[in-house]
């Protein structure tokens, strides 16, 4: 709709966050383009949880501003009315550390809940949908299954299918291999990368770096509530002019 | 001695199906970010918790005809006084389980919900009440237990109630059978609860 002024998603204009004295996000400004991967590092406490959270509403900024898609989420630290707030969020999907999968509900049902809750969509058609996304992520025999009896990257993977039956037009990933054993990341890993291959937009807080490099068009690293350093994964990884990061990309390669 | 029984099974029955609803919504005015409501649901949960209900009883059937002025529209029926009293008490004890219930919640779970659209009510009604429900089933299922028993209670307002009936059958046929019976009756009203909420704990096991 908006294409033609801006290939954009997401806009993001001197946001700043503050939680009591501790200013999280001091300014940070970004762009996210259409079909881009965008993946953001950067060490514990730098604010990057934080950064995802105010683009989807789940923190309230103290200033700045979120447009999403052309459409004003929060300008200069003013936030549209909760209708319209919704009706924007409704666009964009998350993944979390933690999955935070419904427990009461099977895995066909924590798919299908939001659309036809959310959505108004018809019960077998949602269910069709379901199908075909678990079969996406490997996992259409789990249908009927409840989450408890999953395993962490299979939860994490139904995670993903539930979000994407929303159809969003941005995803926004937080760590989200990080309460994983090491031996499941790889498989979560695997289904974010389909994603990418599918022109997906997404912006991805991880801690793995190889699969940063792999996946990213552009990194961002954020260092103290700022984006300290931003470019593609070969001038973050190899061509470092920025100290902090090298420290941090250093403290990585030592372990 | 049976309409004895129907008096206990209604006063029981009253209770559950008015105190449950209303200890919810005392629940969510407790966990309200309206300062008013939460404290005033605060300090009505502290009375009703704090004082005997055989004197909430007492206050409600004997005391309220005795307030000036509108004293006089309170008065009721013995009856109905005892389902009063036992409704407002039992409501501020479900109040407390269901908060702690609702407590246990992930607050993931609301940020989960949140972000594929869910509104508050939505939420509230498909992803919290399920699973608080599974939370607040044993601790309910101990309430209900003691409800039967404190159904016994409402002999002290008047009312002709199982335990009346077989304390006036004791004395009239100087026997100890009546409390016998008595005891059967209170034990299967007791079994029965238990396992029912036995079954609904193993529908909420997820
Ligand atoms: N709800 C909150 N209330 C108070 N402080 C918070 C809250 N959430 C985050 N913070 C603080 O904000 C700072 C940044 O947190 P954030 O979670 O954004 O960092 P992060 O970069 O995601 O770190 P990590 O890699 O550990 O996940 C930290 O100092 C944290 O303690
Ligand atoms: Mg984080």
């Amino acid at each position: 709709m908006n294409d033609s002024i801006t290939s954009d998603v997401v806009i993001v204009e001197h946001m700043r966050k503050a939680f009591g004295d501790n200013e999280v996000l001091r300014d940070v400004s970004l762009r996210v383009g259409r079909g881009e991967v965008v993946a953001v590092i950067g060490s514990s406490g730098s604010g990057k949880s934080t950064m995802l959270r105010s683009i989807i509403g789940l923190e309230r900024v103290d200033g700045g501003t979120v447009i999403f898609e052309g459409a004003d989420l929060v300008r200069d630290g003013i936030y549209v009315p909760e209708k319209q707030q919704r009706r924007i969020l409704r666009r964009m999907g998350m993944v979390f550390q933690h999955f935070n999968l419904f427990p009461h509900l099977s895995v066909k049902d924590n798919l299908i809940t939001a659309p036809v809750t959310v959505a108004k969509k018809h019960k077998s058609e949602a269910a069709e949908k379901a199908k075909e996304l678990l079969s996406k992520v490997g996992l259409l025999d789990k249908l009927d299954a409840m989450p408890s009896s999953l395993s962490g990257g299979q939860k994490q993977r139904v995670a993903i299918a539930r979000t994407l039956m929303m159809e969003p037009r941005v995803l926004l990933f937080d760590e989200p291999t990080s309460a994983l054993d090491p031996e499941l990341t790889g498989e979560v890993l695997e289904v974010i990368r389909e994603l990418a291959a599918d022109r997906m937009t997404m912006v991805i807080v991880t801690h793995e770096m190889t699969f940063a490099r792999d996946v990213a068009d552009r990194v961002i690293f954020m260092d103290n509530g700022l984006i300290a350093a931003e470019g593609s994964p070969k001038e973050i990884f190899y061509d470092s002019q920025n100290a902090r990061l090298d420290a941090f990309l250093k403290s990585f390669r030592d372990r | 001695m049976s309409r004895g029984i129907g008096y206990t099974l209604a006063i029981f029955f009253f209770t559950i199906v008015f105190s449950l609803p209303l200890g919810l919504l005392l629940t969510f005015f407790e966990t309200s970010k309206n300062p008013v409501l939460c404290g005033a649901t605060k300090f009505y949960v502290f009375i009703m918790r704090g004082t005997p209900l055989m004197l909430q009883l007492f206050f409600i059937y004997y005391g309220l005809p005795f307030l000036p002025v509108i004293g006089k529209y309170l008065a009721m029926d013995r009856f109905a006084a005892g389902c009063i009293g036992f409704i407002l008490n039992y409501a501020a004890y479900f109040c407390e389980i269901f908060r702690g219930g609702l407590l246990s919640i992930d607050p993931g779970q609301y940020e989960a919900a949140r972000v594929l659209g869910f509104s508050r009510a939505q939420t509230t009604a498909k992803i919290i009440i399920p699973q608080m429900i599974k939370v607040v089933l044993p601790p309910t299922s101990n309430e209900t237990i003691t409800l039967v028993k404190d159904t016994a209670l409402i002999t002290t307002i008047g009312i002709t109630d199982l335990l009346h009936y077989s304390k006036s059958l004791v004395n009239s046929t100087q026997s100890v059978l009546p409390y016998a019976v008595a005891a059967v009756f209170y034990l299967i009203m007791t079994t029965g609860l238990t396992l029912l909420f036995n079954k609904l704990e193993k529908k909420f096991r997820f």
